[in-house]
């Protein structure tokens, strides 16, 4: 009985884990195009036609490589490299982060534009465009 | 001669918009495709994805090999287990 619970505590457990798992990973070339977008212009040339064809154009390492006429491995390590680089930049200058929080604020602010105009979201929006200026 | 399905990146700059596409994968830089068979938006929250389920089967079983990013939506949207 007992062992039957602890059972169901676990399998529960990995399930969450299994979808926590799932949404980072999916997350990884769209993350990637996002720091392509906000640092890819500090990448040198060569880095970043790898990165675009990698990460824009979704090809495999192999087909990297094979364009690039370099090793697979070589793909690989510049990719693991490049990503590190911006997540560096990213980790220092946040324009990734505050891009996303004032854009989920506007959104906030459009879609309460978009009910009926009472006193009660008049000043909502107006505590949220102080956040927003806090943010800038 | 192989088939990719691949993600190809539409959208602005920092507005991410992906559509599903079917492409050789010799020519993968031209940009061309042979069709379009769904779509990828992670703007949105949870990323909302739209693919044609039945194209999606056809390139499948003729063989086309989607990417990593590519089989994870088709998992998600139960084409692929």
């Amino acid at each position: 009985m007992i062992f039957r619970s602890v059972k169901k505590k676990y399998l529960t457990l990995l399930f969450v884990f299994c979808i926590v798992v799932k949404v980072i990973v999916m997350e990884e070339k769209i993350r990637q195009g996002y720091l392509y977008d906000f640092y890819g212009e500090l990448l040198n040339d060569h880095q970043r036609s790898i990165f675009e064809a990698y990460v824009l154009e979704d090809l495999s390492l192999a087909e990297v490589a094979e364009a690039q006429g370099i090793s697979r491995q070589g793909v690989h390590d510049l990719i693991r490299r490049c990503t590190k680089t911006l997540e560096d930049y990213e980790s220092r200058l946040h324009l990734i982060d505050k891009f996303m929080h004032i854009r989920d604020k506007v959104d906030e602010i459009r879609t309460l534009t978009q009910q009926d105009v009472t006193d009660a979201s008049m000043s909502k929006i107006e505590s949220i465009a102080s956040e927003i200026l806090e943010e800038l | 001669m192989a088939v990719k399905i691949r993600l190809r990146r539409m959208g602005k700059k920092k507005a991410p918009f992906y559509r599903i596409v079917v492409a050789d994968s010799r020519s993968p830089r031209d940009g061309r495709c042979i069709e379009e068979i769904g779509t990828y938006d992670p703007n949105q929250n949870p990323s909302a994805y739209q693919v044609d389920e039945e194209l999606a089967k056809k390139w499948l079983a003729n063989g086309a090999q989607p990417t990593e990013t590519v089989n994870r939506i088709f998992k998600n949207a139960g084409i692929v287990k």
